[in-house]
């Protein structure tokens, strides 16, 4: 088998301008750039925004777009789309927070109720997808309606409190926290540690992109996306592989949620309304491609901080929330909009 | 259009109609076409030859108006032109038969065939009127393709076929064709081929592009030969052979389209289908594949030669019959079975079925066998996926510039030779190859037997599915000729010739085993 050659030395096909991983470096340039240049607008505006309370401040509310975002990565990169997260969020929240309070479980394992809820109604949808053959749009459609009304009629659409302050831990507590005790005896915070929401995004968008990128799965999973009759025709399991991640995307929605509740000690059956939008906006921010095939999570992680760092921004400068909803919508049609333009030949 | 009918006497050479002096292309990093010539008079088939990337697309492209060329001159019926888009050269009479089929599959046929240039009744389309000129057209090309029929239900063949019937109904004065038989069968080719006749008889220039050069015997007139973007020569096409042209497209004299057998095919028989059935797609379906010999299906298309290599591969279902692989019978499920029992499945459409376009050459090799390449929990194991897919790279002598490379940005033959490696990497038993060479360069596909030919030698069974008889009959050593899903015969391919197998093909010759 040594010699196959046509014997014609062709020429290596040449390429047009930028190589993709050239024009790849770049993308994730422009949107750090960006992502640099808002921080520093935002720096001169403000002179409370370059501090580190602050930066706790946005990595915590980074937190629930980011993990989302990572799950709405896994799935737009198979070519589709999940709608519930929100109401999943709100659903697995609720669940921890009833299972602690009426039926007088321990905390961790009402949270790990919370985080199952999740991951079941990920199944369901990877199910109805490709079982049912349904278009994710839809399947994900009808979960988020049904995951909505699940959590209402459970609570009676009513907040759950009074649930006790061990609740709070995951949400509040912070990793590495210095204090010391002054000369009057009050304590002083010479670092405000880091909040665990925030240990917990890293751990998982490292994992996340490690799956991603190093393991087999993760090559199905890009296989799928990029196109699902050669993946089977190559021995993927394609159904195993779509609905595993629709499972990520639930789980980590379930995760979200019990972050979110224990953050306010409270489970609201209405939180987490159009949360999905952010997940899908910073994954199409980071470059997911709504086609299928292409994303990656450090472009999500980075699409999930120009979303918190434009809004707390904003919210310092005083501009009203409404405006905000503007010119988040102008960055979401900007960036897409850039990088058309990069693909395009 | 179409008013340009021309007399044109045996005498005195018809008058020009499209003719292109130096014209140059230039993509970042690119030459694309260098100094490029070529004319076309009226009532002339005038092939444009040369292999994949010789900057045959890129001329037609200039030609109607999708790129804009960098030099050169275009005169077009005396007047120099500058068309900036396909709608200003299909206004002044050239249109462009795709080969990437260009059609709405939603929409009825007759619908495509009009689409945008509907006949109106005031505010509405005359459905009647649209109904009664695709019938017209449809009729001219000689097929029977409802013209109410939705474009999602028909074959690959029909729809060239309405892509044909679509160009010819702008009237053209030039018309440009862009491997229109690349997935017609003999007969159909047929059809296109009095077409053309017609055409040029009233006066249409034809400008045709096929890597089918025996076929070109039939209606070319005359052919210029591209390379590497450069313009090589114009001959009067009964003056030059087939050989020589494809010499000038390579560069180098080619004594050989099929290389000479390494294999020495045995009695023994590696695989067996018996009495496959598949209700309404094909039925009792029985060969033996021998050790080191490739086994042909012939047959037109439609014939079920694809359906049953689906079907035992797994990717269709079947109702009945058994498959044995060195004696043991298998029970295929899904595709994952079958390349576990050492079945191997190149698809016959490449991008939509064989790559992950936007995957890189490595990935793309490994996609099938990522096991091999991963520790007991997935991990990829990096050095060890890179040196897998170098190997195939250098093996098949794959041109690429980087293991990285999307394969999108890679040449048809080089795509299949990736394909190639994804299977050998498997170390499958038997390997089906549905038509392997289609839309490849005449360089390339040699590249693509010698490895079909070494494979076998190797022990591993082969089966080639294919329309074109000559690759048959040139690679195969028996050949399964299909006919309506059934084999209607089983022919050794030294005994054998094109009208035998034509003759069993179209169901006229009597079963024979």
């Amino acid at each position: 088998m040594a010699d196959i050659t046509t014997g014609k030395p062709q020429p290596a096909p040449q390429r047009k301008g930028l190589s993709d991983r050239q024009k790849d470096i770049i993308q994730k340039f422009a949107a750090l750039g960006s992502l640099v240049i808002l921080a520093a607008v935002f720096a001169v505006t403000s002179n409370a925004f370059l501090t580190v309370n602050n930066g706790m401040t946005i990595a915590l509310q980074v937190t629930s777009i980011a993990l989302l975002g990572i799950g709405a990565t896994y799935v737009i990169i198979t070519g589709g789309i999940d709608l519930s997260v929100g109401s999943v969020l709100a659903l697995a929240g609720v669940v921890a927070a009833l299972a602690v309070k009426e039926l007088g479980m321990p905390v961790w394992i009402g949270m790990l109720l919370g985080i199952l809820t999740g991951s079941a109604c990920g199944v369901i949808n990877g199910l109805v997808i490709t079982k049912l053959k349904l278009p994710p749009f839809i399947a994900t459609l009808g979960m988020m309606l049904i995951a909505r009304g699940v959590a209402l009629q459970i609570t009676g659409a009513r907040a759950v409190s009074g649930l006790g302050e061990s609740f709070g831990v995951l949400g509040n507590g912070s990793l590495l926290r210095f204090e010391s005790i002054d000369d009057q005896g009050f304590p002083v915070v010479s670092f405000p540690g880091i909040p665990y929401p925030v240990v917990l995004m890293i751990v998982i968008a490292v994992v996340a992109s490690f799956v991603l990128n190093r393991t087999v799965l993760g090559r199905h999973i890009y296989a799928t996306g990029s196109n699902g009759d050669a993946a089977k025709l190559s021995g993927v399991n394609v159904p195993r592989v779509t609905a595993f991640t629709y499972i990520v995307s639930g789980t980590l929605a379930g995760l979200t949620g019990c972050v979110l509740m224990s953050r306010l000690v409270t489970a609201q059956p209405n939180e987490g309304v159009a949360y999905e939008l952010d997940a899908i906006a910073s994954a199409v921010i980071g470059g997911t491609s709504l086609i299928g095939g292409v994303g990656t999570i450090s472009g999500t992680f980075i699409g999930a901080f120009v979303i918190g760092i434009l809004r707390n921004g904003l919210n310092m400068n005083g501009v009203s929330a409404f405006t905000q909803q503007i010119i988040i919508g102008l960055v979401i049609l900007g960036t897409v909009w850039i990088d058309q333009i990069r693909n395009r030949k | 259009m179409g008013g340009v009918s021309l007399a044109h006497s045996e005498r005195e050479p018809a008058p020009l109609l499209l003719k292109l002096e130096g014209v140059s292309k230039e993509f970042p990093g690119v030459k694309a076409l260098q100094n490029v010539s070529l004319e076309l008079r009226a009532g002339e088939v005038h092939a444009v030859c040369g292999e994949n990337g010789a900057g045959k697309s890129t001329l037609m492209k200039i030609i109607s108006g999708v790129y804009q060329r960098d030099a050169g001159e275009m005169v077009y019926k005396g007047q120099t032109v500058h068309f900036t888009s396909t709608l200003q050269s299909e206004a002044a009479g050239i249109a462009i038969i795709h080969q990437e089929l260009n059609l709405v599959p939603h929409l009825s046929v007759a619908e495509n065939i009009y689409l945008a240039r509907e006949p109106r009744r005031g505010f509405m389309v005359d459905r009647r009127k649209l109904r009664q000129d695709a019938k017209r057209c449809l009729d001219r090309l000689g097929v029977d393709i409802d013209p109410d029929a939705q474009v999602r239900t028909l074959s690959v063949a029909q729809r060239q076929m309405v892509e044909i019937a679509k160009a010819l109904s702008l009237d053209a004065s030039v018309l440009i064709m862009d491997e229109p038989t690349s997935s017609l069968t003999e007969q159909e080719a047929q059809l296109l081929f009095r077409v053309i006749r017609d055409l040029k008889r009233e006066g249409t220039g034809i400008i045709y592009i096929s890597h089918r050069l025996d076929e070109m015997a039939e209606i070319v007139d005359r052919v210029t030969v591209l390379r590497d973007g450069r313009y090589i020569s114009t001959d009067d096409f009964h003056t030059i052979t087939v050989d020589q042209i494809v010499a000038r497209m390579v560069g180098r004299s080619l004594e050989e389209k099929f290389p000479t057998p390494t294999r020495w095919p045995t009695e023994e028989v590696i695989f067996s289908v018996s009495g496959l059935t598949r209700s309404g797609i094909f039925s009792d379906i029985s060969f033996d594949l021998r050790r080191g010999e490739i086994l042909g299906f012939a047959g037109l298309m439609g014939a079920g030669r694809t359906e049953v290599a689906r079907a035992i591969f797994g990717a269709d279902p079947f109702d009945s019959g058994t498959i044995t692989l060195e004696g043991h019978q298998l029970s295929i499920r899904d595709p994952r079975s079958a390349i576990e029992a050492g079945i191997a499945y190149l698809s016959e459409d490449r991008k939509a079925e064989g790559l992950a376009l936007k995957m890189p050459v490595d990935a793309n090799l490994t996609l099938a066998n990522m096991e091999a390449v991963a520790n007991p929990f997935g991990v990829i194991d990096q050095e060890l996926h890179r040196q897998s897919s170098q190997h195939y790279v250098d093996l098949l002598n794959i041109r690429t510039p980087s293991l990285s490379q999307p394969v999108r940005l890679l040449s048809g033959g080089n795509q299949q030779k990736i394909i190639i490696g994804k299977w050998l990497f498997r170390q499958p038993k038997i390997m089906f190859f549905d038509e392997p060479t289609r839309g490849i360069d005449v360089g390339a596909k040699l590249a693509i037997y010698r490895v079909m030919d070494e494979l076998a030698a190797k022990g591993i069974g082969i089966v080639l599915i294919s329309s074109e008889l000559p690759e048959i009959l040139g690679l195969s050593d028996r050949v399964a000729v299909f006919h309506e899903g059934r084999i209607t015969a089983t022919l050794t391919t030294r005994d054998a010739s094109q009208e035998d197998i034509m003759l069993y093909a179209s169901g006229r010759g009597r079963q024979r085993h």
